[in-house]
């Protein structure tokens, strides 16, 4: 079986890479994860959905477990093993298969047209839907366990839709929250963010174009992503002003509205952003500005910040302190944490690819994209 | 068109195979005794083997291609290997494991590797003990950048930039490099040891007159992570002699004239590169890697498969499947291995703790680098040592810094080991390959008898290890004992040293003689003395001694006086001390001729007089025999008489060097000769 050999390749890749920290960020490691789990899930032989299921969770444990810090590989896993539940699910009430169907056929055909690519997919979901119709009643006399091969293959056929819709989705993130920028961002208005985060870049730029306003960057020690967030906006012509860390607060009773981007929100609300972050929605608290967090639903965690430490992650400490101090690296303790939690209260609005929600509306969302049984994978 | 492109890619791919050369042994003796039955790639640095370190920069860095070549224990090496992630079907690159039990240094390796044609490009040579979280691949291209500016470069060595006394850098083998303050060419390179202590280099003055700008440089870590052209294995081909990649290569390629070849340094600052060369610096990287200096290499990435470690507040690293008592309090610097249960009261900061240890309750351990598998029982107390696999310490037993305790070593109950005690299972003997070849018959039931019941305990078992015993030169000895845990910089007697130096330079007596020329005088008086007692206990012939002094002092570039002041004494040490008189006559007939053969000039005959004089101030006892020496040499007319005459007027034979009064005794007693030599003239 070269198939499940090259397989084991490309996720020992995968998994190496994670460790190895040469894929970053959490959109590019979300993608890398739904690009792998397509693959597994279409190359995979089950007949049983606990077995694909058991099989997707394993792979989806090796890559957590490569790296913890970044919690889109679980996220992604999640959704993954739900969208695996939904069809298993919705064959079982065959009242809905209906329904569901003729919606998936008129995405799909949205789909198409910028799918020139691999063209495959969309076949075999036309023939998993004509199938539908044709054996109705037998599925339904066969709802429970899902045997036979036709059977299999619709689920198949269907489950790589699923992959296909959800890659999609990562692709036009960006497009689809800065679409709503419009609505938040005002003509004269001064905005604050803080490090580099491509949502909140796309996001800015995309107001740009038809507003005029003027963007704060706090300069993002030790990290200094502030720097080329700043040189990215006042590039594309936006009225863009650094400024450092410590003057934020002083800053602050100036600025509208702060934006910015997080590295992953968790289950309360919470969020894990670079260091820095808390800082400025405490500020922004204090002065009572309104705190905006631009993330797609990918980042959206269902795990909860028992410890907040849990998902930070402490990087070399070389940016704060010289390795060349050497008497004085002996006898003090360097911590340099790369991330900040920031907690619920501090934060007054999520934009996603769906929408705009309150922290206190993100259990629902939660509940939308995964299976309580996959909380913990 | 796209699959054409891919095979043109694969071309390119083939052309180019990134190539990297692990040695994996690293030629000295700095880990004995552990090493004795572990290589030290394998000994495990905050629980992962150190090569894992290694492999894993080597696969960050894209290497497609690794050779390992290993020496000792190589058995253990190749299992390793062959068990590991790096040998699966997936593993990033192909791994070969090459033995090479005749290499006896760096050197041998690499003109091995020559002789096997395996190296199509550049490769990387490196260490197996190498640390690194460097991007290679930054230092590649800016090799290949060098390469298309200037053609003679043959190497670049990957350095880390720190400070002279930096925790890091290891004290008994670190070294300067001075470089071209634009391009980073290496333009010289001196290895500093800190036995003999040096204290000046010599330069060409080219250096100076080719570069404007030369910087110097003590503050770097030498990886020894270099990238090599073809060349550099058919220059060590070339030149048999080379040995260390370092001190003999590098040295050899900068000084020498004809060959025009360039070595660059590549300067890394913000990222960590580091070595393991000794137990210095072995605790020193563990420190850095657990403050995270190594980062992203860090124990909670999880390196080697199975691994689970997590991080917790205050740099704890734990592994799951670890039992913590309610009581025990974890200090800061603390990494634990799965399956390790920590009794009761315990107290552990700054250590290392491996898997399947038992700490029995009341234990206190500090800066320990505790191995798997090691049971320490009620209220011990460990500061600063290394304790290997498999190690029982009893009941209250004290281990004080810088103890290095081997496999399998039993020490207690109640026992107090001194600081800086070394043992092992294995017994010492003089010959070091014994031990190794030795190893597997040795039977406990055999050894029972020798074990030194007061060191170790009534139950203990194991032997004690003087790193000065062996063969190796006293300096070399020196040179570890500083590399040993837990060596104080305070101890360090650099006064005492210098005492060491100055007398070398005594020896040479007066106002020309460099103190960096005392290195290569020391080795040459060495050597002209061994020379001489060959000559003496063979019987040679007074031409073929003279010949190989001549040879000797052609090799070292060094003057005739040099060697007299090393042949007098040594020939006046053959005289017998209870039959004064006729030995020194009968030694000087023998020998004397071969004073002669050094002595052409009047000014010779001065000199070779007030080394004789100088030597025989030495002692009483010496002082005797200088009138019958100087007569006898006069008799067989090495020396004549003007030159008595005129080292009799000298001031400086009155006394102006050593113990005054013997030195005037003697002149006084050279007037009364003298008159004598004169009467009977």
């Amino acid at each position: 079986m070269t198939g499940t050999r090259d397989q084991n390749a490309q996720i020992e890749s995968l998994v190496n890479r994670l460790r190895r920290r040469q894929v970053v960020g959490s959109w590019s490691v979300s993608l890398e994860t739904a690009l792998l789990f397509r693959q597994v899930v279409s190359v995979a032989r089950w007949n049983q959905v606990s077995v694909l299921i058991n099989l997707v969770k394993d792979v989806g444990r090796r890559l957590v477990m490569a790296q913890p810090r970044e919690l889109a590989v679980g996220n992604i896993v999640r959704r993954v093993l739900r969208s695996i539940r939904d069809v298993y699910n919705s064959e079982e009430s065959s009242s809905n298969i209906n329904l569901n169907k003729t919606s998936s056929t008129a995405e799909e055909v949205e789909h198409e047209d910028d799918d020139d690519d691999d063209d495959k997919i969309p076949q075999k979901g036309r023939t998993y839907d004509l199938q539908n119709y044709g054996g109705q009643s037998s599925s339904s006399a066969s709802m429970i366990n899902l045997l036979g091969d036709g059977s299999v293959g619709e689920k198949r056929a269907s489950l790589d839709y699923d992959r296909k819709k959800m890659i999609n989705e990562l692709e036009n993130m960006y497009v689809n929250i800065a679409d709503q920028a419009m609505e938040h961002i005002h003509s004269n208005e001064i905005i604050m963010t803080i490090g580099k985060s491509r949502t909140v870049e796309v996001f800015l730029k995309t107001a740009a174009k038809k507003r005029k306003f003027s963007v704060v960057v706090a300069e993002t020690s030790p990290t200094y992503l502030g720097h080329e967030m700043a040189l990215s906006l006042s590039q594309a012509g936006i009225d863009t002003m650094v400024i450092s860390d410590s003057a934020i607060f002083a800053v602050m009773s100036r600025v509208n509205k702060v934006i910015m981007g997080t590295h992953a929100v968790l289950a309360n609300g919470g969020l894990i952003s670079v260091s820095g972050t808390q800082m400025v929605a405490t500020a922004a608290k204090h002065h009572s500005t309104p705190v905006v967090v631009c993330t797609g639903l990918y980042k959206l965690s269902p795990l909860y910040p028992y410890d907040e430490d849990s998902f930070n992650d402490l990087v070399a400490p070389d940016p704060v302190m010289s390795f060349d101090e050497g008497e004085l690296i002996d006898k003090v303790t360097i911590l340099n944490p790369y991330y900040d939690y920031v907690s619920p209260e501090l934060v007054s609005l999520f934009i996603t690819n769906t929408g705009g929600h309150p922290p206190s509306y993100l259990y629902r969302l939660i509940n939308e994209n995964y299976d309580p049984e996959d909380t913990v994978i | 068109m796209a699959p054409i492109n891919k095979s043109a890619g694969k071309n390119i791919e083939a052309e180019t195979v990134l190539q990297a050369v692990v040695l994996a042994d690293s030629f000295n003796e700095r880990f004995r005794p552990i090493t004795l039955d572990m290589p030290r790639c394998l000994l495990p640095l905050c629980n992962t083997p150190l090569i894992e370190y290694t492999l894993e920069f080597l696969a960050v860095a894209g290497v497609q291609e690794v050779y390992i070549f290993c020496r000792a224990h190589s058995e253990k090496i190749k299992d390793y290997i062959k068990t590991s992630k790096w040998n699966r079907s997936y593993s990033p690159f192909k791994i070969i494991t090459i033995v090479t039990p005749e290499a006896r240094s760096i050197g041998d390796v690499l003109r091995e590797l020559d002789a096997k044609q395996l190296i199509s490009s550049d490769f990387i040579l490196i260490s197996g003990d190498v640390v690194s979280n460097i991007h290679l691949e930054k230092v590649l291209n800016a090799h290949r950048a060098r390469k298309n500016i200037d053609k003679n470069i043959i190497m670049t060595m990957v350095v880390k930039e720190a400070s002279p006394l930096h925790r890091t850098r290891p004290l008994g083998e670190s070294s300067v490099f001075v470089l071209d303050e634009k391009t980073h060419e290496c333009v010289h390179y001196e290895s500093v040891e800190l036995y003999p202590h040096k204290r000046s280099m010599v330069m060409d003055m080219e250096v100076f007159e080719k570069h404007s700008n030369v910087q110097i440089r003590n503050d770097f870590i030498d990886c020894q992570i270099d990238i090599c052209s073809v060349e550099v294995l058919a220059l060590f081909t070339e030149n048999f002699d080379y040995q260390d990649i370092r001190k003999d290569f590098v040295y050899g390629i900068l000084t020498s004239d004809l060959l025009g070849k360039t070595i660059y340094c590549h300067i890394v600052k913000d990222a960590y590169a580091a070595r393991v060369r000794d137990l210095q610096t072995y605790d020193a990287i563990s420190k850095d890697v657990l403050s995270r200096w190594t980062y992203p290499i860090v124990p909670d990435s999880n390196l080697q498969e199975g691994d689970s470690y997590e991080y917790m507040r205050g740099q704890i690293y734990k592994e799951q499947n670890v039992s913590l008592s309610r009581s025990c309090v974890l200090g800061e610097k603390v990494i634990i291995g799965s399956g390790t249960k920590i009794a009761e009261n315990v107290k552990i900061t700054n250590s290392v703790i491996g898997r399947r240890v038992n700490i029995g309750p009341n234990v206190k351990i500090d800066g320990a680098y505790i191995w798997d598998g090691v049971t320490i029982n009620a209220n011990c107390t460990i500061s600063r040592s290394i304790l290997a696999n498999n190690v029982v310490l009893k009941e209250n037993v004290i281990v004080n810094k810088g103890c290095l305790l081997s496999y399998d070593v039993v020490i207690g109950p109640k026992i107090t080991l001194p600081p800086y005690t070394k043992l092992t299972k294995h017994k010492q003997s003089l010959d070091d390959y014994d031990v190794e070849v030795k190893e597997d018959k040795k039977e406990d039931s055999q050894e029972d008898f020798s074990y030194d019941i007061k060191l170790i305990g009534e139950n203990g078992r194991g032997h004690i290890w003087n790193d000065e015993i062996s063969d190796i030169d006293d300096d070399e000895a020196k040179n570890i004992k500083v590399a040993t845990l837990a060596y104080d910089i305070s101890n360090l007697s650099l006064t005492d040293n210098e005492s060491t130096a100055s007398e070398i330079s005594e020896g040479s007596s007066d106002e020309e003689s460099d103190s960096d020329e005392s290195n290569t005088l020391e080795i040459f008086s060495k050597e002209v003395s061994q020379t001489l007692e060959r000559a003496f206990s063979e019987g040679h012939t007074i031409e073929i001694a003279s010949l190989e002094l001549n040879t000797l002092r052609m090799a070292s570039n060094t003057t005739l006086r040099d060697t007299q002041i090393v042949v007098i004494p040594t020939i006046l040490n053959q005289v017998n001390a209870d039959k004064l008189l006729p030995s020194t006559k009968d030694v000087l007939t023998r020998w004397g001729p071969l004073i002669g053969k050094l002595i052409h000039s009047k000014e010779d005959q001065i000199d070779a007089l007030f080394t004789l004089q100088k030597y025989c101030a030495k002692h009483d006892t010496n002082s005797k025999i200088f009138a019958p020496s100087l007569r006898t040499l006069y008799e067989i007319d090495v020396i004549e008489e003007d030159a008595i005459l005129e080292w009799y007027y000298d001031e400086r034979s009155k006394g102006s060097i050593g113990k005054p009064e013997i030195y005037s005794k003697l002149h006084d007693m050279v007037y009364c000769d003298s008159i004598i030599l004169v009467s009977l003239l």
